[in-house]
């Protein structure tokens, strides 16, 4: 392991998918595994991350299917030691105290927002492009607010739960790209059903995409695979990269095409030739 | 002793050698030395062997003679008769420098080329070791390619490329003050080719004086002194050696502008019609009036012209490409701005910009989104949505995390050994690292057979068409050559690999390489028999 300095921050930023649609079916398909014991599993990777090394920063970000919500750190976090007086759950335990009080706030954050989920027929994808720029944004400060000397390296890891939402299509490459320009890793790790743009994320940045195959050893995963940060991670023997299928979508059918006609003006792909661009 | 039938050139007496006192003999073949008093010579070279020959410089109390050989070894010879030494190493040098030339080995030039190719190029090396000195293919067919390519760019190289001259040569000679009232003028012989070249005439008087009645140094004093050389040349009744020369390049320039200018570009033609002859005020068919009344300011500036003109036209016909455009010409033609067209260079255009279509959407969220791949798309009721909702509310309101029992072991030792390596997720992992497995000197080796097989098929398939005879006695010859190979270089490999255990197939390409070659040999030969009979 190498021996990070007093001047490295890595940074670690989770985006949990907290959809309730998908989550609430889930707790009717797989009792044993449910948003609670995936949030379990999100701590105690959080935590270890804080405890690798003193300088490692945490943020946790809550997709939502009406939000992006910062489970932590949260806003009530810098308004001083009343606040945490007051709730002091000072765990018996002897744990460090940092990790109590995240884990308190993290608690306490996500039942907030589950209260205030409003049923809505029309938005029941989890907003996942809006998180990931919510990520990249947090980053963007705390790179700023350094002080001098120090280094940050930043990683987002996504942990995903329910479908892609297509109409996020571009908003998902142009954070991806960002990241990318950022050098920032974008790691997934995906529940169910595989994630086309995740994929492609992960290949861009350079990140790791893994899709496991037993939920409820969710923790395990995450500690071995995606703890280690991406210097340490050429030295172990992790699961190989995916192929992605980067293919592109024809306008006129929506089908997944390898060669095809552009229109030299809008850029629009077709697999037949026509003469008139239809866009 | 030297034998008999030599034929003996020169005989110097006094010759020094490892401060030995004895005599030098130049003989038809040889140069040789042999000490006083001695029947036998102790040092003896062929010219063939001698590479080239050094003198001592004019100053030194030694008057020496050196000679380098091609091995690289010299031999120093010290010329100590008082009296005679200079003239006796200057006739010895003298005589070196006709016979050398005679002698030099021109075989060995291509042997020192193929030495050198095969020094700096590894792989051509291995190749060659693979080939030739394994016998597979002889030196012949080995260098038969290479060298005709190598002997291509020397004969490029000898084409000495054209140096140009610099418009501006004269105005760079820049004479610097020398303390008492005089100039000093620094020419370098790259300055003194421009003049010649620009000004034949002064080449010429340069022939005709120098060394005979003038050094080189007289003369270009003389040059820069005359008027020839300065901007208002007046006074041309000097007695000076260059005032034909004044003369020598009205008579050209002339001449010049008689004949018209082949490229438009440059259009000295269109000079003519105005500056040109205001220049030639006392030749051109203007009124004779013209001439007495000018002043001596107009005549000093339409002399500046003329002289530039011809000095451009002179540096132009020197070359042989006509690029230079010189500004003095352009300056004029820009204020006739006649032939407008011809002095316009297209690519120097503002760029006007390329048609451009406009952009008309009529689809504008296709084009700002993009299509999304049909893909299976989950179906839920609201009924269900309503539900799921009401579900994972009441769930994470009595959320409370529960770090010590996240997962048991057994789910995490699973997880474990899905991730080792052979794990379900690692399968990808095991394909991959086929480089890793083969040990580095048989990857070595594999790399050579692969260059030296490829040499050999290019041969082969480069004889196809076969057309004529040279060619099928080549296949043929080919053909056992690549069998050769087989049998020599690529069973003990694959036999070696094997030994080692090593159950990937590293040499199954280069078997379907050296079999579609076969085939191919055997449908030529067939067809060929088939035409015979």
């Amino acid at each position: 392991m190498v021996m990070a300095s007093e001047d490295e921050v890595s940074l670690l930023v989770i985006v949990v998918d907290v959809n309730p649609i998908w989550w609430g079916q889930q707790a009717n398909r797989e009792p044993q595994f449910t948003l609670s014991k995936c949030l379990d599993a999100v701590m105690v990777m959080g935590n270890s991350h804080l405890v690798m090394t003193r300088t490692n920063k945490l943020a946790i970000i809550a997709s939502h299917c009406q939000e992006s919500h910062f489970l932590y750190p949260c806003k009530l976090w810098k308004s001083g030691d009343g606040h945490g007086d007051d709730n002091a759950s000072t765990s018996g335990d002897g744990k460090y105290e940092l990790l109590s009080v995240a884990n308190d706030f993290i608690a306490e954050e996500i039942k907030n927002l589950m209260s205030r989920t409003e049923v809505k027929g029309n938005q029941t994808d989890t907003l996942l492009a809006g998180s990931l720029a919510k990520a990249l944004c947090y980053i963007h400060r705390v790179a700023k607010e350094l002080e001098a000397g120090q280094e940050i390296k930043s990683r987002i890891l996504v942990v995903k739960a329910a479908e892609d939402c297509a109409l996020q299509y571009m908003n998902f490459m142009n954070v991806i790209f960002a990241a990318q320009k950022q050098s920032i890793l974008i790691d997934a790790c995906v529940l169910d059903s595989d994630s086309g743009l995740l994929q492609q994320a992960c290949d861009i940045t350079g990140g790791l995409y893994l899709k496991i195959p037993q939920k409820i050893a969710l923790a395990q995963y995450l500690l071995w695979v995606f703890l280690p940060d991406s210097d340490q991670r050429s030295q172990l023997v992790l699961p190989p990269p995916v192929h992605v299928d980067y293919r592109a979508a024809c306008f006129c059918h929506r089908n997944l095409i390898e060669i095809g006609y552009v229109c030299s003006v809008c850029l629009s792909i077709f697999c037949n030739f026509s003469p008139i661009c239809t866009t | 002793m030297a034998a008999l039938s030599e034929e003996v050139l020169l005989v110097v007496k006094r010759v020094r050698q490892r401060k030995q006192d004895g005599t030098l003999y130049l003989m038809a073949e040889r140069i040789a030395w042999g000490p006083e008093g001695k029947d036998r010579f102790t040092v003896s070279h062929l010219y063939a062997d001698i590479r080239c020959q050094k003198i001592s410089p004019d100053g030194k109390a030694k008057i020496q003679l050196q000679l380098v050989l091609h091995t690289g070894e010299s031999t120093n010879l010290h010329f100590s008769n008082e009296s005679t030494a200079l003239k006796d190493r200057d006739a010895a040098k003298d005589l070196l420098q006709q016979l050398l030339p005679k002698f030099k080995k021109r075989a060995n030039k291509e042997l020192e080329e193929k030495n050198r190719m095969l020094q700096e190029d590894p792989v051509l090396f291995q190749l060659y070791k693979d080939l030739v000195v394994c016998q597979v293919i002889s030196a012949e067919e080995f260098w038969a390619n290479r060298l005709s390519i190598n002997n291509v760019d020397h004969s490029l190289s000898n084409n000495k490329q054209e140096v140009g001259i610099s418009a501006a040569f004269l105005a760079d000679i820049r004479p610097q003050t020398d303390g008492c009232n005089g100039l000093r003028y620094n020419l370098t012989s790259d300055i003194i080719e421009s003049i010649f070249r620009t000004y034949p005439a002064v080449k010429q008087k340069y022939g005709e004086n120098v060394p005979h009645n003038l050094t080189e140094k007289e003369f270009w004093t003389r040059f820069f002194q005359s008027h020839y050389f300065h901007r208002d040349r007046i006074n041309t009744g000097l007695q000076d050696i260059f005032s034909e020369c004044a003369k020598l390049d009205e008579k050209g320039l002339k001449s010049m502008v008689f004949q018209g200018v082949k490229n438009p570009m440059v259009d000295l033609l269109s000079l003519e019609d105005k500056s040109l002859e205001e220049g030639y005020g006392s030749n051109s068919t203007a009124p004779s009036t013209s001439n007495t009344n000018k002043t001596v300011k107009e005549n000093s500036n339409s002399a500046i012209i003329k002289r530039f003109n011809h000095h451009s036209t002179m540096v132009l016909a020197a070359l042989t490409l006509c690029m230079a455009l010189c500004t003095i010409i352009m300056c004029f033609l820009s204020k006739m701005s006649c032939h407008f067209y011809v002095i316009e260079y297209e690519d120097l255009h503002r760029e006007n910009g390329k048609k451009t279509v406009a952009l008309n959407l009529k689809k504008s969220d296709r084009y700002s989104h993009g299509p999304v791949p049909l893909l299976p798309q989950q179906y839920t009721t609201s009924q269900d949505i309503v539900n799921s909702v009401n579900c994972i509310k009441h769930e994470i309101a009595s959320y409370k995390p529960c770090l010590t029992q996240v997962m048991s072991s057994s789910t995490a030792s699973s997880a474990i050994a899905a991730l080792s390596p052979g794990g379900v997720l690692m399968q990808a992992l095991a394909q991959q690292a086929i480089n890793q497995m083969v040990p580095n000197d048989v990857q070595e080796e594999m790399k050579h057979l692969y260059t030296a097989a490829g040499e050999l098929l290019r041969h082969f398939w480069s004889c196809f068409p076969v057309n004529t005879p040279f060619l099928e006695e080549k296949v043929v010859k080919m053909r056992s050559n690549l069998e050769r190979f087989q049998m020599t270089k690529l069973r003990p490999f694959q036999e070696k690999v094997q030994r080692q255990y090593l159950s990937t197939n590293l040499t199954g390409h280069l078997e379907d390489m050296f079999q579609m070659a076969y085939n191919k040999f055997h449908a030529w030969q067939t067809r060929r028999m088939m035409r015979k009979t």
